[in-house]
């Protein structure tokens, strides 16, 4: 999915009303120099500046493979190949969904087609919130926890219009769903383009290279639904156990696990090896080779719902080679 | 290895002419009025190698191929019309009808961010052209007869042989119309999953999806039988019934050609023939020969053959190397076939007696 000749693909999300468009107007007009289509799927208040906008609809299906998570979007597997016919006219391509949307299938559309995965990558999701409004989302969507969950970048918006001890309220609950995602907080969505644009976010070279943020580290949040557990051994790891493990647990967790990334020091090998799932939908390689002193830790991140601890380390702990 | 591929070109040096067009060829027809076949582009045009003076279809070396501005975008769909000259669709959500000479005019404007994206005929006096959800018939002089909608997204419209019925492949299955039908409620053949192109059987006995996943579905129209017909290594972008009887249904998405028997009792049952393998590179494009049971084929590398389906042998017609072979069909008589690639590579090859 690194691979330069694809175009790169941005996933904005977030609840209607919370600044999507204005972000998206934002990245379009800026001067840098850049061309993109633009996939939208409602109409919000705000018109959309740009030579090319496609409307879509939402259409999620199932994989006829009989895995009910392979949910796939097709009419992004449409428009995307029907983009590809004209690609000297872009340079990367912004799918705003709807702020009911669920990013799952979008991001699995990515993994799942041929057709899209030869063509695309993508490059980040990135989630719009609104710093008034995300606590009372929280509470009545699971959308809402889905599309902070599966974000790369989450844009942190409105800050005008809450106190900074709210705002530290808000992170912290966002803290408590993905410390993995950057956080950047911001008035009218103005965050600059190149924190948005070109993050790389699902290139297996970059994966878990940034430190989580922990806001209370030690402080576990009981009442959230959507959190995240990281585990490291410092032993390498057998890539037997570890595919039986993983294979064995995606297929029987993979509705609870959004998203789960790692990497990981196999026994005797000198590069690192890459690791990450949607869902059920697992991709991994070796990437660049581990540094010069650098402690060969292995290392697994989920984010995901009922997830049990102590299961889970016994599990990865288990994966080291004997 | 250079003995080869001039081989392999030998049928579109002598007997063909061809151009670098610039831009993604994403369809090519026949029009029964002009003399070569039209490419729709990924830059909106629509190339027209019928135009020029002298010998084959488009010949005369070196000469512009005459370009018609269709869509302001890209072309996503093109078919022969039934009144001459060309239907083309575009995501500028414009049907357009394009004449033999290259005149343009807009039949229907579905709006700016529809998508104009499967189109077919019927020679008894329909166009029927799929936009989002809603499959438009009209009429031979341009005139909306229906509006027929879809639970989702249609990927494929196709009229059976006798016009008389409509087929749209849209998620977890496909609708069949009656295209006179007062009520209009369609028929529904269920299936999970994600239908594209869709096809009737000539005989009218089958219909035939291609699917998001690698694998055709198919239904027997007298009792609904089911028919999965899998195993295909890649997507399946184009099949087509074979001339004739329409004894055989060939397949892209393999490494060769892959045909159906649709014929005493098959396909059910019955295991499907290749042709044309062995090199490890995925067909891309199929096109059967109107009258005789030949089929014509395209590759991911560029190369053009076709084979006899009796024998299996395989005359090539272009060499590998001009990009993958993105369009491919033949004229209503069967004597000229016309291919185009992601590229942007056109040509066109005359196969008449001499």
């Amino acid at each position: 999915m690194s691979d330069t000749a694809t175009i790169p693909v941005t996933v904005l999300t977030g609840y209607l009303g919370a600044g999507k468009t204005t972000l998206l107007n934002r990245i379009l007009t800026e001067n840098h120099g850049k061309k993109f289509a633009v996939v939208i799927n409602e109409f919000g208040e705000l018109g959309v500046d740009n030579d090319l906008v496609i409307d879509a609809d939402e259409e999620v299906f199932e994989m006829n493979n009989g895995c009910i998570c392979c949910t796939v979007r097709g009419d992004l597997v449409r428009i995307l190949g029907g983009l590809m016919r004209r690609r000297d006219r872009f340079d990367g391509i912004i799918v705003e969904t709807t702020g009911l949307a669920n990013p799952a299938p979008v991001a699995q559309t990515f993994f799942m087609d041929e057709d899209v995965k030869r063509a695309t990558r993508l490059d980040a999701i990135v989630t719009v919130v609104d710093a008034k409004n995300l606590l009372a989302r929280l509470e009545d969507s699971s959308e809402a926890e889905e599309q902070i969950a599966f974000a790369d970048l989450i844009v942190l918006n409105k800050m005008d219009l809450v106190s900074e001890a709210e705002a530290a309220e808000v992170e912290r609950r966002i803290r408590a769903i993905n410390p993995y995602a950057e956080l950047q907080r911001a008035t009218k969505s103005a965050v600059p383009v190149e924190s948005v644009i070109g993050r790389e976010a699902f290139s297996l070279e970059r994966i878990l290279e940034r430190e989580p943020d922990f806001l209370t580290s030690d402080e576990h949040e009981h009442n959230e639904d959507v959190m995240s557990m990281s585990f490291e051994v410092s032993k390498p790891i057998d890539p037997e156990k570890f595919n039986t493990w993983i294979g064995n647990l995606l297929q029987s967790k993979g509705q609870d696990l959004l998203r789960t990334k790692g990497i990981l020091a196999y026994q005797g090998e000198e590069r690192r090896f890459a690791f990450q799932a949607v869902h059920m939908i697992a991709d991994g390689d070796f990437v660049g080779a581990w540094k010069e002193g650098e402690p060969r830790k292995s290392k697994i991140v989920f984010i995901g719902r009922n997830l049990n601890r102590p299961q889970l380390r016994r599990g990865f702990e288990g994966c080291v080679a004997e | 290895m250079s003995g080869t591929v001039s081989d392999a070109d030998f049928l579109l040096q002598t007997r063909g002419a061809s151009r670098e067009l610039g831009a993604w060829v994403v369809s090519v027809a026949f029009a029964a009025d002009a003399a070569g076949p039209a490419f729709a582009l990924g830059d909106g045009t629509l190339r027209l190698a019928s135009t020029e003076p002298g010998g084959g279809p488009g010949a005369g070396p070196g000469a512009e191929w005459r370009s018609v501005a269709a869509h302001d975008g890209a072309c996503l769909s093109l078919v022969a019309d039934i009144a001459g000259g060309f239907l083309s669709g575009g995501d500028d959500g414009k049907l357009n009808h394009v004449t033999a000479g290259g005149e343009l005019r807009t039949l229907a404007d579905f709006g700016m961010m529809k998508w104009v994206e499967h189109l077919a005929t019927h020679p008894s006096g329909l166009r029927a052209a799929a936009v989002g959800k809603v499959v438009h018939l009209l009429d031979k002089a341009g005139a909306k007869l229906k509006a027929l909608s879809h639970p989702s997204t249609v990927g494929g419209v196709a009229f059976d042989a006798k016009g008389k019925r409509i087929a749209a492949g849209h998620y977890n299955g496909a609708s069949l119309w009656f295209v006179n039908s007062k009520d209009d409620k369609p028929r529904v053949l269920p299936w999970k999953g994600s239908h594209q192109m869709v096809a009737f059987s000539p005989d009218g006995t089958h219909v035939v999806t291609t699917m998001q996943e690698n694998a055709l579905h198919g239904w027997r129209l007298t009792d609904q039988q089911d028919m999965r017909m899998s195993g295909y290594p890649g997507k399946i972008k184009s099949f087509s019934f074979s001339g004739g009887k329409g004894r055989w249904l060939a397949t892209a998405g393999a490494d060769c050609v892959v045909l159906w028997p649709f014929f005493a009792g098959g396909p059910m049952g019955k295991p499907p023939i290749e042709l044309a393998g062995g090199d490890g590179v995925l067909c891309t494009q199929v096109a059967c020969h109107p009258q005789h049971e030949v089929v014509a084929a395209g590759f991911q590398d560029g190369l053009v053959l076709m084979a006899e389906i009796g024998s299996g042998k395989i005359v090539p017609i272009a060499a590998p190397g001009r990009g993958a072979i993105s369009a491919l069909a033949w004229n209503a008589s069967g004597t000229q076939l016309a291919f185009g690639t992601e590229t942007g590579f056109a040509g066109v090859v005359d196969l008449s007696k001499r």
